[in-house]
């Protein structure tokens, strides 16, 4: 569960072309539930997303993860929760070039330590359960776009987060992949994961799996969906 | 601990699969790199060898010697300065010595004839160096002909061809003997070239100096510690002198590797903060750029040194040897005692890889410190 | 001054180093000023993005100030041919006033930097910087100290004349004269070999105790300390002599040269190891009591503890094996 309290998020704070992207958000989110952001460009649902995957800190309020306050903490330990508690899929997958898929869904977790063999295994394990071991070696960018689309969501599960955060993660796709990956996002909850997305796609927040759609614009939120 | 051996394997992984991926990119700073602490290893090479080569040749010198000076010139030394030298207090030994050069017209050539101290020649033969055995066919048992400072022709036959060490010193030495160098040369009975003293206590040099130029204002001694000094501070400020020049380079190098460091690539950029968004800490990233830069490092390092080092001793190209050896100091040509200290290495170490790791501080910096939402803003 | 390529690269590596240092110095002004945690400004964001550089910074710092500390004395070492009366580093280092302190301010910068290293790992661990004020407030001792070291040095090669005359280990560590060096070798023999063995077994002591129970931090940083101090004041007055087997040769320098197997720099080594581990680990006791570092420090004071028995053991091995393995008696 993810708990937001009087969030706001100023960029440039201080100055002539200061812009607040969220301003004011109080929101719960449930654990091992679809939570899907919606609005128009601009509306502050990446914000939003960014700063509930701990990427950015708020200017202003607080959020819980599971009743642990970790707007304060320091950046280090912000991360560490990060990437042990999210796994994160982008909108134009954001898979680095000219390495192999393989070692694009290891990256993740080299800071962490774990023995380089059984990172692997891991690894290999995971693109065999999306169809996609025969290309482990191929380099990312020779990859088609479904198959990006499934190494990337590989890469978000390698460290096994609780909480899956995707950013517009059908932008790019056409709509038989965007299919393929809410089928996709069903499994996961069925693993009990929690996945919070932002779109504007309909083909995503009108999808079954989804249990709850919430509406922003302006960086305030116009509809709560419950 | 194993964690965090882990850990450092597989970042150091990542960092050289990308190193990889940009060769391009670093192959130019490799280049400049290696180039830069070639020059300055040849440089300290070189100037350590000769160095070495040269205290090689003054450990078998005497502790003094003293040479009689005429009108600012060197003069033949009379033979009753010896008993007074002798009669110094602290004076253990005295010895006059008998050497010149002689100029051979065949071969245009000079060559340093010495009357030896421990093994008598006998009359009418000689013992040559390998130098001048090879440039004049000159054999064991072969006579070679000498022209006597009136002009008449003096025969000498080969007894001995010399095998030392170091070809610096023995390579165009002739050994005589006394009579025969006098008569070469015409000198009178009682004079000798110079005179070489020993000294009880090895601490009171300085003093039997005093004390001998204080009996004979005339005479010079020149002490071997003396000696040893001029050269150190010969070739130390040599190549000094050098160093300093290259300091600009050095600096160039710095604002070159600075100017690397900070261009960050729209591609590196990008990098950086995916792997921030997926999940690298700062300290993950600066520990990524830390390897990256020991990776340049090393291997610049290693391919500088080792270049230099193959161009000092075992190629006869030397870049820098018309300055570093100066005029007259030693002779020209001869081969150098393969050499290299870990003080040599730490120099080097000190004059370019601090100063590299030093301008890429602040750059690697902001590439960690790129921020991790950065991927989901643009 | 003398053109030497090794005093070209000390000069420039300790310009080098006195900049980063400043620059360190200049955000952690700035940070002992704006600091505030809880605050999500842009400006605490920067400024805590900058803890990351300084350690950075510091981290090289500290390596540098070990490496160049090795190279000033072997320079010292390789200089001392241009000078009348030298024959190592101790005539060179007298050649002017500017030596021997040059000397003990790279010892002690190099303990602070090794200090503050070893506070920033520990206030890192936790996850509201509880010692940054004091971790900063260290870093401003130590900016100036760097700064005086790098004009320090700069003026001892400077002033360097090659014709001076000066007095070596022979004279300024001999008995007869005067100074610091000559009472330092003066010391009686004999009772500076109980004090050595009793600071020796003390920091061990303690180590344990600091190791095994977590108590006598206090009691270790200053017998950690004295250890350091102690074992300078013993290699010159009894553990030199032994090695160089000759009893008027007191000189903390000829140690590390090549004819005696490099021991000097095991030696070396092995004291600044054990000062920085012990006063580290003691150094930290203060800080026990910080709630966000109640878990942290004592693991790490233990740790750093155990580093320091390790480094003082070897220490005490090392002066046994000088010691009994020498011809000399006393």
């Amino acid at each position: 569960m993810i708990e937001l309290r009087d969030i706001r998020k100023v960029f440039n704070e201080g100055k002539p072309h200061a812009l607040t992207a969220v301003d004011g958000v109080s929101l719960i989110l449930d654990a091992r539930a679809v939570t899907v952001l919606q609005g128009p460009s601009g509306s502050g649902k990446t914000t939003l997303l960014s700063l509930v995957g701990c990427m950015a800190r708020p200017t202003e309020g607080r959020i819980m993860l599971e009743d642990r306050e970790i707007t304060s903490l320091p950046e280090r330990f912000l991360t560490d929760v990060r990437r042990r508690t999210f796994g994160f899929i982008f909108q134009q997958f954001n898979l680095v070039k000219g390495i192999s898929a393989l070692e694009n869904v290891m990256l993740p977790a080299y800071p962490l330590g774990e023995r380089h063999a059984s990172l692997k295994k891991r690894a290999r394990g995971l693109l065999d359960l999306f169809g996609i071991l025969p290309r482990e070696s191929s380099r990312a960018e020779w990859l088609s776009g479904g198959e990006a689309q499934r190494t990337a969501i590989c890469r978000a599960l390698i460290n096994d987060p609780k909480i899956i955060i995707a950013d517009e993660p059908t932008a790019h796709l056409d709509t038989k992949l965007s299919r393929e990956f809410m089928d996709i996002v069903g499994r996961l909850k069925a693993e009990q994961k929690t996945v919070i997305i932002a779109s504007h796609d309909p083909l995503v927040y009108g999808s079954s799996v989804v249990d709850r759609v919430i509406t922003m614009r302006d960086g305030k939120i116009e509809a709560a969906g419950r | 601990m194993g964690n965090w051996f882990e850990r450092q394997r597989n970042i150091i992984d990542f960092t050289l699969s990308s190193l990889v991926r940009r060769k391009g990119k670093n192959l130019a700073l490799l280049l400049v790199y290696t180039l830069l602490v070639f020059l300055l290893a040849s440089v300290m090479f070189f100037t350590h060898a000769l160095r070495k080569e040269a205290s090689l040749v003054l450990q078998g010198a005497p502790e003094m010697v003293v040479q009689r000076m005429a009108a600012g010139r060197h003069e033949l030394v009379p033979r009753r300065y010896l008993g007074m030298i002798k009669g110094i207090k602290g004076v253990s030994g005295a010895r006059g010595r008998l050497w010149g050069y002689y100029f051979d017209p065949v071969m245009s050539a000079n060559y340093t004839m010495v009357v030896p101290e421990d093994h008598p020649l006998g009359a009418g033969s000689i013992s040559i160096g390998q130098g001048i055995s090879r440039s004049r066919l000159a054999r064991v048992g072969d006579f070679i002909p000498f022209r006597r400072y009136d002009g008449t022709p003096m025969v000498l036959t080969v007894r001995e061809v010399l095998t030392t060490g170091s070809e610096l010193v023995s390579s165009d030495l002739i050994l005589v003997s006394e009579g025969d160098f006098r008569k070469l040369f015409g000198m009178a009975p009682d004079l000798y070239t110079d005179i070489v003293l020993s000294v009880r206590n090895a601490k009171e040099v300085a003093t039997a100096a005093q004390k001998v130029q204080k009996l004979l204002p005339d005479t010079r001694p020149i002490m071997k510690s003396e000696i040893l000094r001029t050269y150190d501070t010969i070739f130390d400020w040599r190549s000094g002198i050098i160093v300093v020049i290259l300091s600009s380079a050095v600096l160039a190098f710095i604002i070159f590797a600075w100017d690397k460091a900070s261009g960050l690539s729209a591609e590196e950029r990008k990098e950086i903060g995916i792997l921030k968004a997926i999940g690298w800490e700062t300290s993950d990233v600066l520990l990524m750029k830390f390897w990256e830069g020991a990776a340049v490092s090393l291997s610049s390092f290693l391919a500088g040194v080792l270049f230099a080092y193959i161009h000092v001793f075992f190629t006869p190209v030397m870049l820098f040897e018309p300055v570093l050896k100066g005029w007259s100091t030693l002779y020209p040509s001869f081969k150098l005692v393969p050499f290299i200290s870990p003080y040599q290495v730490a120099m080097l170490f000190f004059l370019t890889v601090v100063p590299y790791t030093v301008a890429t501080i602040v750059p690697s910096w902001r590439a960690a410190t790129i921020d991790p939402d950065s991927v989901m803003r643009s | 001054m003398i053109l030497h390529p090794a005093i070209i690269a000390l000069l420039v590596a300790s310009i080098l180093i006195a900049a980063l240092v400043l620059y360190a110095f200049w955000y952690g002004v700035k940070i002992l000023r704006s600091w505030d945690l809880r605050s999500g400004s842009s400006l605490q964001l920067e400024l805590e993005r900058r803890t990351y550089l300084i350690s950075t910074v510091l981290a090289y710092v500290f390596g540098f100030q070990i490496a160049s500390l090795f190279l000033l004395i072997y320079t010292a070492d390789s200089l001392s041919t241009l000078f009348t009366g030298a024959m190592c580093a101790a005539g060179t280092f007298n050649v002017n006033a500017y030596g021997y302190p040059l000397l003990v301010l790279k010892l002690i910068n190099f303990l602070l930097a090794g200090l503050w290293l070893i506070v920033n790992y520990a206030d890192n661990q936790a996850y509201d910087y509880p010692l940054i004020r004091k971790k900063y407030a260290l870093l401003l001792l130590l900016g100036p100290f760097i700064v005086l070291e790098t004009f320090l040095q700069a003026r001892y090669f400077l002033g360097m004349r090659p014709d001076v005359i000066t007095s070596c280990c022979g004279s300024l560590f001999s008995v007869n004269s005067s100074g610091v060096a000559a009472d330092l070798a003066s010391l009686p023999a004999v009772p500076l070999q109980y004090a050595f063995t009793a600071i020796m077994a003390a920091a061990i002591a303690l180590g344990v105790a600091v190791a095994v129970t977590g108590r006598g931090g206090y009691a270790l940083f200053v017998a950690a300390g004295m250890a350091f101090i102690i074992g300078i004041a013993s290699l010159i007055s009894f553990i030199s002599p032994a090695v160089y087997e000759l009893p008027t040769h007191h000189c903390p320098f000829c140690v590390l040269q090549k004819e005696y197997g490099y021991i000097g720099y095991l030696f070396y080594a092995a004291l600044l190891g054990g000062a920085v581990t012990g006063m580290g680990a003691g150094g930290l006791n203060p800080f026990r009591s910080v709630p966000s570092l109640v878990v942290i420090i004592p693991s790490l004071q233990r740790k750093l503890a155990f580093i320091s028995i390790l480094f003082h053991i070897f220490t005490s091995l090392l002066t046994l094996a000088a010691v009994f393995r020498s011809n000399l008696r006393w």
